[in-house]
């Protein structure tokens, strides 16, 4: 197939994918509210199919341009955004079952996406000489792997935030007057998984996972996430040695970067810092998330620098 | 008669305790963590005089007042300020004052066997299994257990208590990461402070030897240099571009002879980028490339001068590519009497210049009938005064003449208009149109010893966060039908998934231990 055929090929899968995932986040917030287990299930499901339509669309990408998909911005958005709902799937839905927080992952892939579309998009193209090395696939590799996990963590830190304020909120208030207890440990007959707490009469309490589920798997994200990252930065530095002669340059990309693994590198710290865990760890969480985020998009667009390319 | 006790008053050893337990804690590292970032970030918002002094300038010209207070507050070089090197030395002592006893401990930890316990039962994981060998058997066969998963034992002496314990890997690594990281400072700081980076542009045809006078200040040498330039002479043969049809570059390569100071070939070279060449403990990368057009010079036939003259570009506003703008240049004639000097403006494919006039501007990617348009100036040059080699300093200096030149033709210089190429008066000629290479030329001899501890960083990064220190404690009793053994435990990190393995090894245990022996008598429970 031709590169206008393959590249009608990637924009088609990515438009199926979104709008999969789109579904899929509506199902899953319809979920949060309702506890209905069939339609989280469907959800999931079309979750799924919306994975392997975005994996399609990524390797359409490659074939139409000739190399690898990971060469501007918009094939970067396109592949973080694809590894962190991937992540979501086969590790927090998978493994741990915490599907409350499906919508929240999926809404970030899908915005993601959407800019990706809307603003960055530029048609497949050879990649201007300075990228044109093998080190492309080794460094931007690890930093969308990497970035894609510290996403997942950072959405997992924003809903253990909201939770634990919720959890303090609720310890301070008078308890509710009602006949008998809702028992928590004892496995209710209609949920699905031992981390779903019964919603009972209680109202809001239990729509979300537990704070200390957040928090672990948080904290197993980001810790996952911190050497793959800190790869990122010294391949990045290997290779800019190779392309402009120094490995360190404090350009605007290389220095919001070690900004974001500095104040991950704090996260780490403050868990073992007493009167640092919990919620202030949380804190340095989100703002490396939001680091992360200026180190990819405003870098990128706004602040010029040797990283900026002719295109985006 | 009692004595009545001194008042505890502060000391400097007391002070000088109380400011080492600080650098050593946690909350130290994180602050100054923080306070890293913060200042990192700072650098990135405010243009930064080493990356980018056009920006620097344009903000001295269009808020002299906010330029004023960034340059006292050493904002235009942050990472060289003097408050970035406090931070960053403070950090390196936290870091150094942290490592020190932790290395000894683990030191001390990995040299003394683990001690076996009285209790078991009190411990956060902990459990009794009926086994059918007697208590010595059965502790023996829970020393080869534990041997194989690799746990470290207490010193065997026939008793029936043991003690095992794992996971000093997440130290260790860790340690290996910090002392890594802070090798890798050093690394850095020392590198850069014994090496240099310049550039040398090249004319296609000439040669340039690396010494301190030939990179035209276009040099920064560390602090501690010590002036050992290499002499080694670069050749370039050839410099070419390739692009696509619509201006996006695919290709830059210069091809270059290395000599050694004496002449004698060392290496024939294409440099690309990200394909440096390597010579002598230097490295020459792909930086730049312009138009050096050749000129000649003529009064009444006999020639004055002739040169290339590398022309320079000014950065391109937003949105507009570089490859539709001229080059400029100037010619400078400080000999003759009133002295002369020409501003030139290349346009290295002629089509370029009538694109631009029409409102469509296209990428000049080859040279294509090109063409110079010149001013000329008469009076006085300043030439003692150093100034960019592509401006004229025409405060004092009257123009002259003004006009076109197309290539292989020639102008007078007092008129403007063309003549032949053997007229006489003052001609000016556009003999050749060649190109000129920047190559950035570097040392850096701290690389090997940045990349290795960069490398161990990340192999300490591993254990340190994934494995996690546990400990097991074992008494065997006797009891009917062989001996009960009672097994206690727990892990320091990561104790959801010591609970998992807590329970296989104790169902191995029992396993091991045999099966109980049915005693002969009455039965126990």
């Amino acid at each position: 197939m031709t590169t206008i055929g393959w590249s009608g090929v990637s924009t088609t899968a990515f438009s199926i994918a979104l709008f999969a995932y789109l579904a899929a986040m509506l199902g899953y917030f319809h979920h949060l509210a309702f506890r209905r287990r069939a339609v989280v299930l469907a959800a999931s499901a079309v979750a799924w199919a919306g994975l392997l339509a975005h994996l399609v669309s990524v390797v359409a990408r490659g074939l139409a341009a000739g190399r690898v998909p990971w060469g501007n911005m918009y094939e970067y958005s396109s592949l973080l955004s694809l590894l962190t709902v991937a992540g979501y799937l086969g590790y927090v839905e998978l493994r741990h079952g915490l599907r409350q927080v499906g919508g929240f992952v999926l809404m970030f892939a899908v915005v993601t996406m959407a800019i990706a579309v809307e603003l960055l998009y530029v048609g497949p193209a050879p990649l201007v000489p300075a990228l044109n090395s093998y080190w492309l696939k080794i460094h931007v590799v690890a930093a969308i792997v990497g970035s894609s996990l510290f996403a997942l963590g950072g959405v997992l830190t924003i809903l253990y935030l909201v939770q634990e304020a919720r959890e303090r909120r609720a310890a301070v208030a008078p308890p509710p007057i009602m006949g008998g207890a809702v028992d928590v440990e004892a496995p209710p007959d209609h949920a699905g998984s031992p981390d779903e707490p019964v919603g009972g009469g209680t109202g809001r309490r239990g729509v979300l996972p537990p704070t200390a589920a957040l928090d672990r798997l948080a904290y197993r994200t980001i810790a996952f996430a911190f050497p793959i990252w800190t790869f990122a930065v010294i391949a990045g530095a290997i290779w800019a040695q190779r392309a402009w002669g120094r490995y360190w340059g404090w350009d605007p990309k290389e220095t919001w970067s070690f900004v974001t693994w500095t104040i991950f590198a704090g996260y780490l710290h403050a868990r073992s810092t007493v009167g640092w865990k919990g919620r202030r760890a949380a804190v340095l969480a989100l703002v490396g998330f939001v680091s992360l985020l200026v180190t990819y998009y405003v870098v990128n667009l706004w602040i010029v620098g040797l990283h900026s390319y002719a295109g985006v | 008669m009692s004595s009545v006790p001194q008042p505890r008053g502060i000391t400097m050893r007391r002070s000088l305790a109380l400011v080492w337990r600080t650098l050593r804690s946690m909350r130290t590292a994180l602050v100054l963590l923080l306070l890293l970032a913060l200042a990192s970030i700072a650098g990135s918002l405010v243009p930064q005089a080493a990356n980018s002094p056009e920006a620097v300038a344009a903000m001295a010209r269009d808020h002299p007042l906010r330029a004023e207070l960034y340059a006292r507050l050493g904002l235009f070089d942050v990472y060289g300020s003097w408050w970035f090197t406090l931070i960053y030395t403070l950090l390196l002592l936290s870091l150094a004052a942290c490592l020190l006893p932790r290395t000894r401990a683990l030191v001390r930890n990995l040299r003394t066997r683990p001690q076996p316990a009285r209790e078991v039962d009190g411990f956060r994981h902990h459990a009794a299994v009926p086994v059918g060998a007697s208590p010595a058997e059965a502790v023996a066969a829970a020393r080869r257990l534990l041997r194989r998963r690799r746990f470290r034992l207490s010193a065997p002496d026939g008793g029936a208590a043991l003690a095992a314990d794992k996971g000093l890997a997440r130290e260790a690594g860790s340690l290996l990461f910090h002392w890594s990281f802070f090798l890798l400072l050093v690394g850095v700081a020392w590198g850069k402070g014994t090496g240099f980076t310049g550039f040398a542009v090249i004319v296609e045809g000439q040669a340039w030897t690396e010494a301190h006078a030939n990179y035209d200040g276009n040099l920064r040498e560390g602090t501690f240099f010590g002036e050992d330039h290499t002499g080694i002479r670069i050749r370039v043969r050839d410099f070419e571009d390739r692009y696509l049809p619509d201006g996006q570059p695919t290709d830059f390569v210069t091809r270059a002879d290395l000599l050694s100071p004496d002449g004698t070939l060392l290496e024939r070279v294409d440099i690309r980028v990200n394909q440096p060449a390597e010579v002598g403990g230097l490295r020459v990368y792909q930086y730049g490339y312009g138009w050096a057009p050749v000129l000649e010079v003529r009064r009444d036939g006999q020639l004055l001068a002739q040169a290339p003259i590398p022309f320079q570009q000014d950065p391109p506003p937003r949105g507009v590519s570089p490859l539709s703008l001229p080059w400029r240049g100037a010619l400078k004639l400080p000999s003759l009497s009133p002295q002369l000097g020409v501003e030139l403006d290349l346009w290295p494919d002629a089509r370029g210049l009538v694109g631009l006039l029409a409102g469509r501007p296209i990428p000049m990617t080859e040279a294509r009938d090109p063409v110079l348009l010149f001013r000329v100036y008469r009076g006085d040059l300043h030439a003692e005064r150093v100034q960019r080699s592509a401006d004229l300093d025409t405060r004092d200096m009257r123009q002259i003449a003004a006009g076109a030149l197309g290539l292989g033709r020639t102008v007078d210089l007092e008129t403007g208009e063309e003549v032949e190429p053997d007229a006489p008066g003052l001609t000016m000629t556009f003999a050749g149109l060649r190109r000129y290479t920047v190559l950035q030329v570097s040392r850096d001899r701290g690389l090997g010893l940045v990349l290795g501890a960069a490398i161990l960083m990340l192999v300490g990064l591993l254990p340190a966060l994934f494995s996690s220190r546990r400990r097991l404690f074992l008494r065997a009793d006797p009891a009917p039908g062989g001996a009960v053994v009672r097994v206690g435990g727990f892990a320091l990190q990561h104790a959801d998934r010591f609970e998992e393995e807590f329970r296989r090894l104790v169902e191995e245990l029992g396993r091991a231990g045999g099966p109980i022996r049915e005693s002969a008598g009455v039965g126990a429970g």
